[in-house]
């Protein structure tokens, strides 16, 4: 009750209000990055679980047993059964080999299909979204299969014995992926009219899937009961795996929100601890006071931690409801741009909060409080009576502490944590060391200069401990929010020229190279152009080192099973890098060596792995019943994200001429241009048009969502970073407000003590500036090469703007808070300095 | 009753020790009103801080009302201010973020007393400041101020007053004010007053002045017949 009085009564005097804010600051970050965090990842996952249009996805060649179905259902799962299989379809006198899927009608479980009622449009309002399949007697199909049938919408198509009517296209299918695999056009049946098709033959290859979605811990009970009841043919699909891309997304989506939070926290700590010195330099005299009174050393202690704790929980419940606004508004924000419900969230993103109040309290508040009750009470009577606070070495070692706690709690990852905690302790020795040295250099120029600047920087320098600190604190919260929105940037960059707006869209198929000139003439006819031809041959591994691979490997691994598109080349293709062994020209006497029907081989490090081949392995080619071998000479790592051909398998040109090939290329197809597929079919039916544009588009969809939620996380951060410089300018305003009444007695105008304060606060802006750059640069060393795998460059624009930005920043915000301390009477400050 | 017995205190300073009291002795009767003069840095604030218990002595004992306060841990003598002791300061020292009223109603809060508000407002009015309970320090003047300050010690109804320089920060005619209203107050509640100044007029309404200088009291005399008053 006392505590609660005490505590009104301070804060209507305004002592506690940076206290209050700094707290509410960390909890308003850290809430509004959980909540969108837990919100925006499982936004992902279920994205990805639209790639999957379920949670989880079993594949296999025989049709789905019973019990499996039985006991999915027993589960509280949702489940729906597929088959998918290549096979001719016909209207009048047209045929097509169609990809075929059959499905139950509660597909897609996650994700939406969405047709259109006209072939090939491409504006939003055609479309219509369903969650279901279509009904039995019809089929929905690709647009690209109605001109190759020449047939139109409402006629009847035949798959197998049975005939249904083609009522809708299929714009998008959720979980169609940017497989290689679908060569036909789509054509998507009732799974009713599967038997009756007659499609279903013993021996007929299909490809069953079965389609689950339910609670996370049905799933995961489900998964463990089913997994060990997999063969070596049969696959699980979970969304992490549905695509590595967008699992990578959700990883450095994930861990640019925790190092924002982060650092946002180590800021509004900062804050915080900052905020605590001055209000129990504040305190000083009250606890004297109160001591002289006869109140014990006890009772003052359970009274500031009575206040302390009830302040703390105030501000953390008020930050966990503006934390929450904040990051509702940026959900709102993003939702105009791009109309994804998210998830809710659970009840974690609350405890971090809550907890980080708490945590922020123990370890920025307390240890400048803690020496309060052990003050003399002869305080009332002489100034002169030592204060000892708990040392800064000691507050720094508990705030770290609690840093450390946090983010290994957040980030759950201790090498994120030691690179954030580089980058701060290098700035720290970066400010210490330098800050002390330009200081010093400031000085002496100073004393070469006009008096205002003689002053301002005389000023900073007799002050030079605090000023340290205050540098420290200004240099550090620059230097995060630089690297910050480098780090961002530079994350933005990659991911931006991982898909960039022209990459290319479309891959084109099975081109026979007396079709080569004509595909090519309707490119430029349409001023279209592709990435160049890639011819391929169609060939098997059929021995290593001299020996078949084991059945186990053959199972293992569905490079062995199938065919591989085998292509040569004499140059390295771009997005290929030769990691082991050396491209062809650094070749010496490889036929001397290995006989001149050995052909040098390339090949893909992951497949490489795989089948357990390495440098030197002799593999053995099958292509259209011609045996030859090659020896591997090189090891590439691909970049898959390019959209561009890539080929496990390469070898030089000369090889390969003499079997027959086919061609493919990719190239980038407007969305205006989209009919061309439909010309491009019409003329050259055989060929094959893989559309990647949907797939892209879903790509970049999430890529934006991410890049919205990054922008408040800066903008948090930010405000955090002005609360920094508020509670270090007002930690040293008692001395400013004595220093200018001072001068303004001796006779010094209020204009020319504003230029000495511009000229302090500017000068500690931009040493704050500079060493942050290098703070920042440091950091980013660190970070870029431990978090993003990405090379590092100097960033020159950090040591321009900087400076400037730092002396604008904390010299316009200084003077702005400072100013009362030149408009106040002198007498006024002289003769009632605040206790 | 206050029994000073040889108290001696010592600080170490860079130059070796500093000797700031040197063996003094010194009585005070219930109900008399001290003076405590002398020269800057003779040791009267020091005196002044060991005899109220806020600092103890490097030798000697203090007994106040026959406890040896130099005896207690600063827990106990916690608990003696508590019991008897209240001040007033040079400073004032009011809580800038308290009004007038709840300044002088603190104290009394912190012992728990229900009647506390009803009591500030009560001194309150008698040291004139009726019109401005709600008033904050940085609104009131010097004097205003000293006032609220001697609100707040004799509130708490202590039975000995200490009061450090109480008009050093006042013009003369405000602390002529100041002075009255001290007595004032002291003769109406009884209090053992003990007071430090360099005033003369101040020292001279005492019952009772004695003198420091480098440490020693060198002079203890009663104050003409007639005072206090």
């Amino acid at each position: 009750m006392m505590a609660w009085k005490l505590l009104w009564r301070s804060w209507r005097g305004g002592q506690l209000a940076l206290i209050f804010w700094s707290l509410v600051m960390a909890v308003v970050v850290v809430t509004a990055v959980a909540l969108l965090a837990d919100r925006v990842e499982k936004a992902l996952v279920k994205e990805s679980s639209h790639l999957l249009a379920a949670d989880a996805q079993v594949r296999t060649s025989r049709a789905i047993p019973d019990d499996w179905l039985q006991r999915a259902d027993d589960g509280g799962l949702k489940t729906v059964q597929m088959a998918l299989f290549a096979s001719m379809v016909y209207s009048g006198d047209n045929n097509h080999l169609a990809a075929v899927k059959a499905v139950q009608s509660g597909y897609p479980l996650r994700g939406l299909l969405t047709l259109a009622e006209r072939p090939f449009v491409t504006t939003p309002e055609f479309f219509e979204s369903v969650n279901h399949g279509p009904p039995a007697g019809e089929v929905w199909v690709d647009s690209r299969l109605l001109p190759i049938l020449k047939m139109e919408l409402g006629e009847s198509l035949d798959v197998g014995e049975v005939t249904l009517r083609v009522s809708k296209v299929i714009v998008e299918e959720p979980d169609r992926g940017g497989s290689f695999s679908l060569f036909g056009a789509r054509v998507l049946m009732n799974w009713q009219d599967l038997a009756a098709s007659g499609v279903v033959q013993p021996g007929s290859r299909i490809d069953y899937r079965l389609l689950l979605a339910g609670e996370d811990s049905d799933l995961a009970n489900y998964l463990a009961w089913l997994e060990p009841q997999l063969n070596s043919h049969d696959r699980l699909l979970s969304p992490d795996e549905a695509q590595a891309g967008i699992a990578d997304t959700l990883v450095q989506g994930r861990r640019f929100l925790i190092l924002a939070g982060s650092l946002g926290v180590v800021l509004a700590g900062i804050a915080l601890a900052l905020a605590s010195r001055h209000y129990a330099a504040g305190q000083t005299a009250a606890v004297a006071l109160l001591k002289s009174w006869g109140v014990s050393a006890r009772r003052v202690r359970l009274l500031y931690w009575q206040q302390t704790f009830w302040l703390a929980l105030v501000g953390s419940l008020l930050g966990l409801a503006i934390g929450w606004l904040v990051h509702e508004s940026l959900v709102f924000l993003v939702r105009e741009l791009l109309p994804v419900n998210l998830p809710q969230a659970g009840w974690r993103p609350w405890l971090v909060g809550l907890a980080t109040g708490m945590l922020c309290l123990v370890g920025f508040a307390l240890p400048a409080l803690w020496h309060l009750p052990s003050l003399s009470p002869l305080a009332v009577l002489r100034r002169d009576v030592p204060v000892h606070p708990v040392s800064a070495m000691k507050r720094l070692v508990i705030g770290l502490l609690v840093i450390v706690l946090m983010l290994l709690w957040y980030s759950q990852s201790v090498a994120l944590t030691l690179a954030i905690l580089a980058g701060l302790a290098v700035t720290a020795l970066a400010v210490m060391g330098p800050g002390w040295l330009l200081l010093n250099l400031a000085r002496r120029l100073g004393n070469r200069a006009g008096s205002v600047w003689r002053l301002a920087l005389a000023n900073l320098w007799r002050r030079r401990g605090q000023t340290l600190v205050l540098l420290t604190g200004f240099a550090a919260a620059m230097a995060i929010l630089m690297t910050l929105v480098m780090v961002r940037t530079t994350l933005m960059e990659q991911w931006r020229w991982q898909l960039a707006e022209d990459a290319p869209n479309h891959f084109l198929v099975n081109v026979a190279p007396h079709e080569l000139d004509g595909v090519e003439h309707l490119l430029a006819d349409n001023q279209l152009s592709s990435v160049g031809w890639y011819a391929m041959v169609r060939g098997r591994i059929t021995l290593i080192d001299g020996q078949p691979p084991s059945d186990e490997l053959v199972e293992q691994n569905n490079a062995l099973r199938r065919e591989l598109n085998l292509s040569w080349t004499d140059q390295l293709p771009e997005g290929n890098r030769v990691e082991e062994g050396l491209w062809w020209e650094g070749l010496d006497n490889f036929a001397e060596r290995h006989g001149e029907n050995v052909a040098p081989v390339s090949i893909e490090e992951d497949l490489a792995s795989e089948i357990g081949v390495t440098l030197g392995s002799r593999l053995t080619f099958s292509v259209g019943g011609l045996t030859f071998d090659g020896v591997i000479t090189s090891i590439r790592s691909l970049n898959w994200d390019t959209m561009t051909p890539n080929f496990y398998v390469l070898f030089p040109d000369g090889y390969l001429e003499k079997y027959p090939r086919i061609f493919m290329t990719s190239l980038y197809l407007p969305p205006e241009q989209k009919p061309f597929v439909n010309t491009l079919l019409s003329q050259y039916p055989t060929v094959l048009v893989i559309e990647l544009d949907m797939v892209i588009e879903r790509i970049r969809s999430m890529v934006t969502q991410v890049t919205h939620g990054l922008e408040l996380m800066t903008l948090l951060i930010l405000g955090c970073g002005v609360l920094v410089m508020l509670a270090a300018v007002k930690l040293s305003m008692a001395e400013r407000l004595q220093e200018s009444a001072i001068l303004r007695t001796l006779g010094s105008t209020a204009q020319r003590i504003l230029m000495v304060q511009s000229v302090e606060f500017g000068a500690q802006g931009a040493l704050a500036g500079l060493l942050a750059a290098v703070g920042a640069e440091l950091a980013l060393f660190l970070l870029q090469r431990r978090m993003f795998e990405a090379p590092f460059g100097l960033h020159v624009e950090l040591w321009l703007w900087g400076p400037l930005i730092g002396a604008l920043l904390i010299g316009v915000l200084g003077v702005l808070y400072t100013r009362r301390a030149v408009n106040r009477p002198p007498l006024q400050v002289l003769g009632n300095l605040d206790i | 009753m206050i029994e000073a017995n040889q108290l001696t205190k010592e600080v170490t300073t860079s130059e070796g020790v500093l000797r700031i009291l040197d063996d003094i002795n010194l009585t005070v009767a219930d109900g008399e009103a001290l003076a405590i003069v002398g020269p800057s840095g003779s040791g009267k604030s020091t005196l002044l801080g060991i005899l109220a218990g806020l600092d103890t002595p490097s030798a000697g004992v203090v007994r106040v009302n026959g406890e040896d306060i130099t005896a207690m841990t600063e827990e106990g003598r916690a608990a003696m201010r508590a019991r008897y002791v209240g001040f007033v300061f040079q400073s004032f020292h009011l809580l800038p973020s308290l009004t007038a009223l709840e300044n002088v109603s603190l104290p009394l809060e912190l012992r728990g007393d229900a009647n506390a508000t009803e009591t500030a407002r009560g001194y309150l009015d008698r040291v004139g400041l009726t019109a401005r309970f709600s008033h904050y320090p940085r609104q009131l003047s010097g004097g205003e101020q000293q006032r609220v300050a001697l609100a707040r010690a004799f509130a708490s109804r202590p039975k000995i007053l200490f009061a450090d320089e109480p008009t050093g920060n006042l013009d003369t005619v405000t602390g002529k004010t100041i002075n009255d209203l001290l007595f004032q107050l002291n003769r109406e509640e009884g209090t053992t007053l003990v007071l430090v100044t360099h005033e003369a007029t101040l020292a001279s309404r005492c019952h009772r002045r004695v003198t420091l200088r480098g440490g020693l009291l060198v002079g203890d005399e009663a104050a003409l017949p007639g005072t206090p008053g």
